[in-house]
């Protein structure tokens, strides 16, 4: 295989050893394209490439606001740290399987990693940075209609309660997807050790199902990072959503933005915190010294007391912690929750999320099969990112991909004009009791089938004519709505692909008028638009300022793992 | 007359030293710039330099801050050392013992360790002998409400100046019952639904959980050492609910002890630790954090720091460490006790820490084939 290559394309790829292993049903080709495409545009962010006195970082994206330390620690130490960020779990699947191609990886929590002796092989030194726990910031208006005003009922509050909260539709929350991100993923074991009302060792068999179930019912505002969860929170504060589950530096931050609405009222959910220690972790034995002297840096009163007042993380040095007490609430104990190093509770319960729990997604994909598709193996990569959802990769990051029991997916094809969707349901999985313990995840005869006819339907998608993304993403829009009137209890989005400049139907001014003509209910439905080839940026950038959602960027990666990164913000 | 007789004894350190060295490099060929300069070494002795000789060595990282300390890398270097240290986790020290590439020495946690290299080196044919120029006993860091709640249901007492006593037996007995903090008596202070337990770093990695597991296993079996198999697994069986109960475990030393610091008592109301973590801690800020206390358990054991020296020029490393004054007092400044004890205890109290002086109530830990097969069981217990 493209070893090289390979190398030099970095973490952005962590599947490609998943893709690699199953070159037999795809084709060796597929392989080379997806590769050599996603690496050959920015060959500047290799690190191989790099000066050897560079001091690269993968870090989880919660960590985008420690940007600044890049120019602090040259200018104190001589290194040249670099970083780039990544989800939670992808980043966790990078470092697992040797793919990081960082000398260091820096998450806000790395138990998930350190657990497994495979991880744990890869890490050669580890330093906890700095601590930020895990806290529900509530509106203040809605803080006080729950009681939650009360530091003496506030501080009572525990996951369960929290839980029972959303169910009864008092608090719905924006939070990161627990199938990708800490925060999400450990009040998911909040809920769960809560109503199990044990903290230690626990399994699969101690989750109350309805528990989980209730607290989804407040998930509201579904992202994958919390840059863009912060946006979200700011436009639809007190009116889609009431309360943001996240670390305390970036609700604090929050607070003190100003951006809010009102402030939000924080609360440590008693005897379920869960802390990031942000443990900074040397993965290349070659760079030790620099490692070394990163660590002493951000350890240092210099360091800690810039990270303490700029990112609102409490520092690990003690002393700058006395110094900076002022910063952070100080309000009860802290108890926190063990992190259990159960996998099948982990597993299970992230298996369970999007197979059983959460929201079912309800999207329609706009594919753009125009003629210029035909170019560059960009045909190919499409068909083989969608043939990848309805196949069965089953790595970390795979099984996020993958079409989830009950999801309903359109497919809408267009060329010089949008053609009919062709709709997939996928069935919901066996009906389960109510009761403790998690169910099997396995696919069904019935899911298999869809699957396979997904994976059809993309080999025998043909490339030809014009571009009219508008038009499509417009018809999109429309059906998506439409179908949210009809049933509500889904999570709706579009997702567009396309790869050149808009040629037919409707230009992006004529779309916005007939955006704003379409009932006020369409602005929850975001559109992720996926740009690759010639495809206009800064048009597709405007077009998703008016509807809310997100550009993804192909150009640079695989379209596969952008797929990934997308159906963590569905 | 004093410093006349210190000056021979200086020369003739010298002189063996100068010998040693010029013997040393002639036979490995290390430096072959330098290889066949008796005169140049002669010169040395008379002009008061010595010759250095470099020496490379995996460390643990207990004694990392020490080597790394500029004092210390005087002394060694007057005494003729240059050391190339590097830190590595002490149980993954035996696999560098490989004939041909091993280094010169090995400063590891604990006798565990020290053991596992010695008999690597056996096989590989290489001499080897081992020194204990420090030790530190094995504590419980913790925070007076939770010394309080302890003595109230009769686990713990003061012995006075802040230094606490707990009842090993019956703590263990209170854990393994799975008695949570609020149903204590009087436990108002911390009245949580997590149960007691002691928190450690991962046995499968770390030294000192490996010693809270000596201590744990010596409680269930009849407050008798473990010395045979049988009672081996059946004491670990017994106690592997104390390290899978504790969930996710930091595996390197100071994960543990960095937690109970800056995470605090909602995460670790009591942490197994090394005397001399806490100790050089104070030392660094002039005592103990508000709150924070140190118990002894009873009885607890000793965790010896052992040098083992895996070629001929290191062994006069190792006697150094173990023997010279300078070098035994710096290693009271990171914490360590050494053979002179009053040294030890002064240099706490300057760091405005009371530590216990005179332990009496101490046990020895297995034989390195029982710990091996008792963290066998945990390890698979664990894994379940």
């Amino acid at each position: 295989m493209n070893t090289p290559t390979a190398a030099r394309c970095g973490y952005r790829f962590p599947s490609q050893r998943g893709i690699a292993g199953r070159t037999n049903r795809l084709g060796a080709i597929v392989l080379a394209v997806i590769l050599g495409t996603g690496c050959s545009e920015k060959p500047a962010e290799a690190p191989a490439k790099a000066p050897a006195a560079t001091f690269t970082v993968l870090a989880t994206s919660d960590l985008k606001d420690t940007l600044p330390l890049e120019e602090m620690v040259l200018k104190a130490t001589g290194v040249a740290l670099q970083f780039k960020f990544g989800g939670t779990m992808e980043s966790t699947e990078a470092v697992q399987t040797g793919q990081a191609n960082a000398d260091a990886a820096w998450f806000a929590n790395a138990k998930y990693l350190l657990s497994d002796p495979q991880g744990q092989a890869r890490v050669k030194l580890q330093e906890k940075i700095m601590l930020s726990p895990v806290v529900v910031g509530v509106s203040e208006s809605q803080a006080k209609v729950l009681g939650w005003d009360k530091p003496e009922v506030a501080s009572k509050v525990t996951w369960n309660v929290i839980a029972k909260a959303a169910q009864a539709g008092q608090l719905k929350y924006a939070l990161s997807n627990p199938a990708t991100s800490n925060q999400g993923f450990m009040s998911l074991m909040g809920v769960v050790a809560s109503a199990a009302q044990k903290s230690e060792a626990l399994t699969a068999s101690d989750v109350d199902r309805a528990a989980i179930s209730g607290f989804i019912k407040g998930y509201k505002l579904v992202g994958d990072n919390s840059t863009y969860l912060s946006e979200k929170f700011i436009e639809q504060q007190n009116t889609r959503v009431n309360a943001f589950i996240n670390y305390e530096s970036w609700l604090l931050s929050l607070n003190q933005s100003g951006k809010l609405k009102e402030k939000l009222t924080l609360i440590y959910p008693h005897e379920g915190v869960a802390t990031a220690d942000y443990p900074l972790m040397l993965l290349n034995e070659a760079k030790r010294e620099a490692y070394q002297k990163v660590v002493a840096y951000l350890k240092g009163d210099a360091a800690q007391t810039w990270l303490a007042k700029t990112t609102l993380r409490r520092p690990i040095n003690m002393e700058v912690a006395k110094a900076q007490t002022g910063l952070f609430p100080q309000g009860s104990m802290l108890v926190e929750l063990p992190f259990s190093t159960d996998r099948a509770l982990a597993d299970g319960l992230i298996g369970a999320y999007l197979n059983e729990f959460r929201t079912p997604i309800a999207s329609t994909f706009v594919l753009d099969v125009s003629g210029s598709m035909n170019q560059n193996g960009r045909r190919q990569q499409l068909v083989e990112s969608l043939q990848y959802i309805a196949g069965d990769d089953a790595s970390l990051t795979g099984r996020i991909a993958r079409l989830t029991s009950r999801e309903k997916v359109w497919m809408l094809p267009f060329s010089d004009q949008a053609y009919p969707a062709v709709h997939f349901q996928l069935p919901a999985p066996p009906r389960q009791s109510t009761g403790k313990g998690l169910a099997d995840q396995s696919d069904s005869l019935a899911k298999q089938k869809v699957l396979t006819e997904v994976r059809e339907f993309a080999d025998g998608l043909r490339m030809t004519g014009g571009t009219a993304l508008y038009d499509a993403v417009l018809q999109a829009l429309t059906n998506m709505n439409a179908e949210r009137q009809k049933y509500p209890d889904y999570q709706y989005s579009v997702v567009a692909f396309t790869d050149g400049e808009v040629n037919k139907g409707r230009n992006l001014a004529a779309f916005k008028e007939a955006y704003a003509a379409l009932p006020e209910d369409v602005r929850a439905i975001p559109v992720f638009m996926v740009l690759f080839g010639e495809a206009n940026e800064s048009e597709l950038k405007q077009l998703v300022g008016v509807t809310g959602g997100r550009v993804f960027d192909a150009r640079k990666a695989s379209l596969y793992s952008v797929f990934k990164d997308i159906r963590a913000f569905q | 007359m004093k410093s006349v007789n210190k000056t021979i004894v200086t020369l003739l350190l010298l002189a063996v030293f100068g010998v040693a060295a010029y013997f040393s490099m002639y036979q490995t060929g290390r430096q072959p710039e330098q290889t066949g300069s008796a005169l140049g070494g002669l010169a040395g002795k008379l002009t008061g330099a010595v010759q250095v000789q470099e020496l490379d060595g995996f460390i643990t990282v207990e004694v990392e801050q020490y080597f790394q300390d500029a004092r210390v890398q005087k002394v060694l270097l007057d005494n003729g050392f240059k050391l190339n240290v590097k830190r590595i986790g002490s149980r993954d020290m035996a696999a560098r013992v490989v004939a041909g590439q091993t280094p010169d020495f090995f400063y590891t946690s604990g006798v565990v360790a020290a053991n596992q290299i010695t008999d690597a080196a056996k096989r590989a044919n290489i001499t080897s002998a081992v020194y204990s120029p420090i030790y530190t006993p094995l504590v419980i860091a913790s925070w007076t409400p939770i010394a309080q709640i302890l003595s109230a249901n009769a686990m713990a007492k003061e012995v006075g100046g802040g230094v606490w006593h707990v009842d090993l037996a019956k703590l263990t007995q209170t854990m393994l019952d799975k008695k949570r903090w609020k149903d204590l008596k009087s436990s108002q202070a911390y009245d949580v639904s997590k149960t007691v337990l002691v928190s450690t770093t991962d046995v499968r990695k770390s030294n000192s959980a490996a010693m809270y597991l000596a201590l744990t296993s010596y409680a269930v079996n009849g407050a008798e050492i473990v010395t045979d198999k049988d009672s081996a697994q059946k004491a670990a069986l017994k106690v592997a609910g104390l390290f899978k109960r504790q969930g996710y475990q930091e595996n390197y030393v100071n994960g543990n002890f960095d937690d109970y610091i800056s995470i605090g008592i909602g995460k670790t109301p009591m942490a197994f630790i090394y005397e001399s973590q806490m100790v050089s801690y104070a030392a660094a800020k002039k005592g103990m954090g508000p709150g924070m206390v140190l118990m002894y358990p009873q009885p607890t054991l000793f965790n010896k720091v052992q040098f083992v020296a895996t070629s001929e020029r290191s062994k006069k490393l190792g006697e150094l460490l173990a023997n010279h004054a300078e070098l035994q007092h710096l290693a009271v400044e990171f914490g360590f006790r050494i053979a002179e004890s009053a040294y030890f205890v002064q240099s706490a109290k300057a760091a405005n820490l009371t530590v216990e002086e005179h332990m009496t109530q101490v046990i020895d830990p297995p034989s390195f084939e029982i710990m091996a097969e008792m963290i066998d069981v945990i390890a698979r217990e664990m894994g379940q």
